[in-house]
């Protein structure tokens, strides 16, 4: 990496210039102005700080600035460290210092927070450096190699002891870095720089009022910020996705530092982008602000955030720059039990206020924590489950929703002035009616939410503040419709007991006689789980609602669902919103506190994010981890959460997606089984459908194509011999061979295609397609079975016995050549009566004339019909119908519709054109109208439409006799089952409503040959 | 009425093509009786019009009066019903149809219906043989389960029933029942055969068929009469009075597979293979056979070849024809195929030119 050879250069670099400033007799000056003119540079930069920049230009800092400038023009401004030290590097010997110590913005705000204590707004940002070279006197160091990184963690540590910063500060410095030639040099500085050093150890007494600010505005930071879930759908793919190694570092290497990402990176997806920089203590949010440190973005696309980072002088980082951040704070991750103990805290302290024990003595603070209230409870006793243990124990707990809990409040506090009067016999019905209508209150109350957001917990808690004895009735109670027998309701179905629940009243009897008893309410619970065993449940419910004397509370997961559709009309309904990330960290952090847990809060946000809202998922989650270690640290987290999310469904399509992408290459092999039997038949069919679309990773640098060539023939031929394997495990059975089918068919071929996808034609998402054999598979389908009546036709015509094999290969280009030739060059007449007869002596229908055109057609070919005019089209139409006649029939569903004697069935069907014709036997003039209207219709719609030709045709081709033929005889005729057979069968084949008039034609001619085509 | 069927000889003493095989099957079954026969061979060979023409001879001119029925039939499997739809073409003396059709519920087929049907004796009018003849279409694509099934019912109703049955290729008919049937071999016609035929046919019609153009629509029929009389017909209908030199014209299905053999060779790549399958899939879906498919299209390439590629290219043909028949998935073999002939041409390309 090139980045990592700038920096090796930078170690080597280093010292000298340090001796070189040294030799300056303004030593203390020189490192001043240095990191005076850092952050003016910086300030410059970002800020705009003129005042800064006047202030530099003191000493011999002068020269570097002016080279920074120089740099700085070169690389444009958005370029920030990394850039600096690569042009830096090249200009070899270029003052090292000042490219070097670039100041997160956030630092800056810091800086600037800090300036009320100096007394001109000139010196204020210089002193500030001097404040970081004071504590930088153990760390500056660090300073060199990894800027921000170390500027926060010593801030970190002096926030955590302030006043022993020389020691302490210093010995941290040198435990984490082993960047030895700078710990070296650095203690040189204190000694040659007394003053700086002075100032330094000055500042321990100054900082802790600096520092505590700095922190504070970090906790603002992060308190602020939380909210990461930045739209990145529309973001493009990073055009080096998966090639470059992803560095590790220490897991504060950017603690306190406030990231946007912006754009589309150069080689991580913006989640794994996210990801990293939680899981090295940054934060992630989602628009720029002042807290922002940094703008994570690789092509400055000038977008909103862009300019906003700009107006605010936010830095701009690239991926390269943010790997190089991380990478160096590698060393600190050797010492990472100090760190941890470090950071732990003090993150904490920032960000929540939570008051932290001493880093090395954790056990220390778990019993320091007991006599707090919450933990009492908590710590020691009988294991409890923290979703029940640390249930809200008041409304106010309740995270988030406070509208709907005082909504409820309300209606419940209301309920017993709109319906609670008891109610007088005989004016029942009608005053409960006035009531709920005149005021439009519900009865009732629905929660919906998705599950763990608390609303059972709600409903609990407001019934139980107001003075309501609660009954709770859930999925695991038999809902049933009960029976109106209420002795059979004794023995113990609850179904009854609610029933009486609402209906009575209850009562206690004491020694002044009887009193109404507490009120109760009725807590159901899960009514959308009603199904199945609660036949009834929700009418009962309804019924139970209309009669209640008790408020009712019912509770559910999804209101749309149908079966709860009539309960909503009598529900109040409640829809409950999923907490914010932030409200459930807040409660997670109490919660973790009073058990003694202790966990960063961007690591409990993470949890709250992948729960989804769901606090219950979240606290056992939180629970189940607590059990491995009482700190728990923002990789375990994710990795737990991730291996856990695991475990859900996946689709085939991210399953299909997971294979062939670049993440493909690191799954394990039980991995990529397990996403082909994510759903063994469509997986497959997906990888075959997209595996073309695939640049292998591995083949991108063979310019001939060659490579990618033989790979797609590789992929082609392990996929086709999945296929005759999954052929032998359906045939056979042989489901042992599962695995080597999930190996042949999904996983060979995409560790073959894995890299990059994109699209052939342009205009569409780059998306896995569905697969398409599906489709054509089911269009083969029909045209099978369109074939096969044609087949039948030509093998009842008597006059040949093709296969149907041959039928397509042979046959069906003469046919239609006959056809279309004689419809193209013939004079109408002449070609319409040779086409008939053709069509007669083969015994094919109309609907075998549009087989043979349907199943010659290909794609970028000209269709067969193409210059044939509609007038010879119609006249054909016209003509086969009027000859219909003359067929002669052997096949059962060639029977033109026949007067056949037997007894008339009822038409089930709500045919208009039947209708019309059977009454046509009464009265023909009015078919006459008919036809003319239809044939009307025809002429000025579309000429290509034969429909109206059809029926016209067909109604004259119809005697007025011929009419009276009903479906039901006509099926009998087509299944050959005689007379007697039943019209049900072809009664249920025939469409019950055929949107085109043609069609109900067609399905009346031969239904069974109507069915096919559908 | 299409020549190929107008012309079709009725009686075996008709017969044009295999006169040397229709003269035996007339003696086979004057003396009233005949065994199982199994008549195999290529496409548009005459198998058919064969044995049509031994049941008119069998049972004179009232076998040629048939009826189509396509009815469900009720089978019970076990503990299921199932409801098997076929297609039979019947007289009063043969069964004809395809137990292939019922797919892989065809063993039902073969053990349920065709023994419902052998053990019926026919009612025994004057002069009636005492068999009735079923006539079974495409036997080899008959499953082995099927196959099997079949062999004991034609030994124990053969008292009732003689079976004909009727496949391209015998090697797919499992031993046992090739052993219990006589094997007829009909081969393809050979060219001159079919150049005659065409004569004949063209004399009749009193059209002047240019000799030249008879041998190349023989020649492009490769060697299957059908083939070659309906092309003939189609030339005559593009084109009459015939010239020497006219093109026969291929049916839209080889225009199509010349088509996609063109596209293969011009480029070799995953986008062009993706292409190819659209097109591969659009043959199929017009339910032109795969297996014609990968033959019709190897030959296309192989007149594209250079005769050192050829053998290569045969050979894997052949694998995936062979890959074919026993996977389900079409398309999956074809494209493999493709995409194996697109790296072996593209590497030849690159090692020739560079």
């Amino acid at each position: 990496m090139s980045a990592q050879a700038d920096i090796r250069k930078w170690f080597l670099k280093k010292p000298d210039h340090s001796k070189d400033k040294n030799e300056n007799s303004t030593k203390t000056s020189t490192d001043e102005e240095g990191t005076g003119s850092k952050y003016k540079k910086e300030s410059k930069f970002f800020a705009g700080g003129s005042a800064v920049a006047k202030n530099s230009t003191l000493s011999a800092g002068d020269k570097s600035k002016l080279k920074l400038e120089k740099k700085s023009t070169d690389i444009g401004k958005r370029k920030s460290e990394v850039g600096v030290n690569g042009a830096a590097s090249q200009d070899n010997g270029t003052p090292p210092k000042k490219p070097r110590m670039v100041i997160p913005a956030g630092d800056e705000s810091k800086v600037k927070v800090e300036t009320p204590r100096g007394k001109q707004p000139k010196e204020s940002p210089s002193k500030p450096p001097s404040a970081a070279k004071g504590r930088g006197n153990g760390k500056f160091v660090i300073v060199e190699d990894d800027e921000d990184l170390d500027y926060n963690n010593f801030e970190d540590n002096e926030a955590k002891t302030p006043s022993k910063i020389p020691t302490s500060s210093a010995g941290r410095g040198r435990g984490k870095p082993p960047v030895t030639p700078d710990v070296k040099s650095t203690p040189q500085k204190p000694a040659q720089t007394p003053t700086s050093t002075g100032r330094g150890r000055g500042k321990p007494s100054t900082d802790p009022d600096g520092d505590t600010k700095p922190s504070a505005g970090r906790g603002r930071g992060r308190g602020g910020g939380g909210f990461g879930g930045a739209p990145w759908a529309s973001q493009g793919v990073p055009p080096h996705k998966g090639e470059k190694d992803v560095p590790q570092g220490a897991e504060d290497a950017l603690a306190g530092l406030t990231f946007v990402i912006s754009g589309t990176l150069d080689s991580l997806e913006r989640e794994e982008a996210e990801v990293l920089v939680k899981s090295h203590g940054g934060r992630i949010t989602g628009s720029v602000s002042k807290k922002t440190s940094y703008l994570l973005c690789d092509d400055d696309i000038g977008g909103l955030k862009s300019r906003r980072a700009k107006e605010l002088g936010v830095k701009f980082l690239t991926e390269d720059e943010l790997f190089e951040m991380i990478k160096a704070s590698k060393p600190k991750a050797t010492t990472s039990k100090t760190v941890d103990s470090n950071r732990a805290p003090s993150t904490k302290g920032t960000a929540a206020g939570v008051s932290v024990a001493k880093p090395s003595k954790p056990e220390t603070k778990m019993k320091a924590l007991p006599p707090s209230s919450k933990s009492g409870r908590g710590s020691g006793d009988a294991w409890q489950a923290w979703p029940a243990k640390h249930a809200p124990k008041t409304t106010v707990d309740i995270i988030g929703n406070q509208g709907i809990v005082k909504q409820l409040r309300d209606w419940l506090q209301s309920w017993e002035a709109n319906f609670g009067h008891p109610v007088v016999k005989g004016g029942k019905g009608k005053k409960r009616v006035a009531a709920s209508t005149s005021t439009d209150v519900k009865k009732a109350v629905l929660l919906s939410g998705t599950p763990g957001i608390g609303k059972t917990t709600t409903a609990r808690l407001v019934c139980k503040e107001l003075g309501y004895e609660t009954l709770e009735v859930n999925a695991s109670d038999a809902r049933g419709k009960s029976d109106s027998n209420v002795k059979k309701g004794m023995d113990g179905r609850t179904a009854n007991t609610i029933k009486e629940m609402v209906n009575n009243e209850s009562i206690c009897f004491t020694g002044k006689g009887l009193v109404h008893a507490q009120k109760s309410a009725l807590i159901m619970d899960e009514v959308d789980g009603m199904s199945g065993g609660d036949r009834g449940g929700v009418a009962d419910l309804i019924a139970s609602i209309k009669s209640s004397r008790v408020p009712i509370i019912c509770i559910c997961n999804d209101r749309y669902s149908q079966k709860l559709k009539s309960l909503l009309n009598y529900c109040l309904v409640l829809n409950y919103r999923k907490p914010t990330k932030q409200q459930m960290a807040k409660r997670l952090t109490q919660i973790a506190k009073s058990e003694g847990l202790q966990v960063a809060d961007n690591t409990l946000e993470e949890i709250a994010e992948r729960s989804n809202g769901d606090m219950r998922t979240s606290l056992n989650q939180l629970q189940y981890m607590s059990l491995r270690s009482s700190a728990l640290s923002f990789g375990d987290v994710h990795a737990r959460l991730v291996a856990s999310a695991k475990d859900e469904a996946i689709s085939p399509f991210s399953a299909a997606e997971k294979l062939l992408g670049f993440d493909g290459r690191n799954l394990r092999m039980d991995q990529r089984v397990d996403m082909h039997m994510a759903d063994p038949d469509l997986v497959p069919l997906i990888v075959q459908e997209n595996y073309l679309n695939y640049t292998p990773s591995a083949a991108s640098k063979d310019s001939t194509g060659l490579m990618h060539m033989d790979r797609a023939a590789h992929a082609a031929m392990s996929i086709a011999e999945g296929d005759i394997v999954n052929g032998q495990i359906r045939r056979r059975n042989q489901w042992q061979l599962s695995q080597t089918s999930a190996f042949l068919a999904s996983i060979i071929p995409a560790a073959l295609m894995q890299g990059q996808r994109k699209e052939f034609e342009g205009g569409r998402y780059n998306f896995n397609r569905f697969p398409a054999w599906l489709g054509k598979q089911s269009n083969y389908k029909k045209k099978v079975r369109l074939l096969e009546d044609v087949h039948i036709h030509l093998l009842a015509s008597r006059i040949c016995e093709p296969t149907r094999e041959s039928i397509r290969l042979n046959y069906v280009p003469v046919l239609l050549l006959h056809i279309t030739h004689s419809l193209r060059h013939l004079p109408k007449d002449e070609a319409v009566d040779h086409v008939v007869n053709l069509m007669n002596e083969y015994s094919l229908t109309q609907e075998d004339y549009e087989t043979l055109l349907e199943v010659s057609e290909f794609k970028g070919h000209p269709d067969p019909l193409e210059g044939i005019q509609a007038a010879v089209k119609s006249a054909l139409t016209r003509t086969y119908k009027s000859r219909i006649q003359e067929r002669v029939v052997r096949s059962a569903d060639l029977l033109p519709p026949l007067a056949l004697p037997g007894p008339k069935k009822a038409i089930k069907k709500p045919k208009r054109l039947v209708l019309e014709t059977e009454e046509a036997g009464l009265e023909s003039e009015e078919i006459k109208d008919a036809e003319v209207l239809l044939s009307d219709q025809e002429d000025e719609g579309d000429e290509e439409n034969e429909g109206g030709e059809n029926i016209e045709s067909l109604l004259s081709s119809y005697g007025t006799a011929k009419v009276s033929l009903d479906r039901g005889d006509e099926a009998k005729v087509t299944k050959g089952r005689g007379a007697a057979g039943k019209s049900k069968a072809s009664d249920s084949k025939t469409p019950a409503k055929t949107p085109r008039k043609n069609k109900q034609e067609t399905s009346k001619a031969t239904p069974s040959s109507a069915k096919r085509r559908k | 009425m299409l020549w190929v069927d107008k012309y079709r000889p009725h009686t075996l003493d008709k017969v044009m093509v295999h006169p040397q095989e229709a003269q035996h099957l007339k003696n086979l079954i004057a003396q009233g009786d005949c065994p199982h026969l199994l008549f195999y061979g290529p496409s548009g060979a005459g198998k058919k019009t064969l044995i049509m023409a031994l049941l008119r001879e069998m049972y004179g001119p009232g076998a040629e009066k048939v009826k189509v029925e396509n009815k469900p039939w009720k089978v019970e499997a076990g503990t299921r019903t199932l409801e098997i739809e076929l297609t039979t073409v019947a007289s009063n003396y043969h069964v004809e149809f395809s137990p292939s059709d019922a797919g892989f519920q065809d063993r039902y087929v073969v053990q349920e219906i065709i023994k419902d049907m052998a053990k019926s004796r026919p009612l025994d009018v004057s002069g009636i043989k005492g068999f009735k003849v079923l006539v079974l279409n495409e036997v080899d694509k008959l499953s082995r389960e099927a196959q099997h099934s079949l062999r004991r019912t034609m030994e124990k109703y053969s008292s009732a029933c003689r079976l004909i049955l009727c496949c391209n290729s015998a090697s797919k008919v499992i031993e046992a029942i090739r052993s219990r049937c006589l094997n007829i071999r009909i081969s393809a016609p050979a060219k001159e055969e079919i150049v005659s035929v065409l004569q004949h046919v063209a004399k009749k019609e009193n059209l002047q068929l240019p000799m030249g153009l008879a041998g190349r629509i023989a020649l492009q029929s490769n060697r299957n009469l059908r083939a070659a009389l309906l092309s003939f017909e189609a030339c005559y209908v593009q084109q009459y009075p015939f010239s020497e030199n006219q093109a026969v014209q291929a049916t839209d299905w080889e225009q199509y597979v010349a088509e996609i053999a063109n596209d293969i060779v011009t480029e070799q790549s995953p986008k062009r293979l993706f292409q190819v399958r659209g097109k591969l899939y659009e043959l199929l879906s017009n339910c032109i056979p795969p297996e014609i498919i990968l033959k019709r299209l190897l030959v296309e390439l192989m007149r594209k070849l250079d005769s050192e590629l050829k053998r290569e290219v045969c050979h894997w043909a052949a694998h995936y024809e062979h890959r074919m028949q026993l996977g389900q998935k079409a398309i999956f073999h074809l494209e493999a195929f493709v995409a194996k002939f697109m790296s072996i041409y593209k590497r030849f390309l690159i090692a020739t030119f560079g």
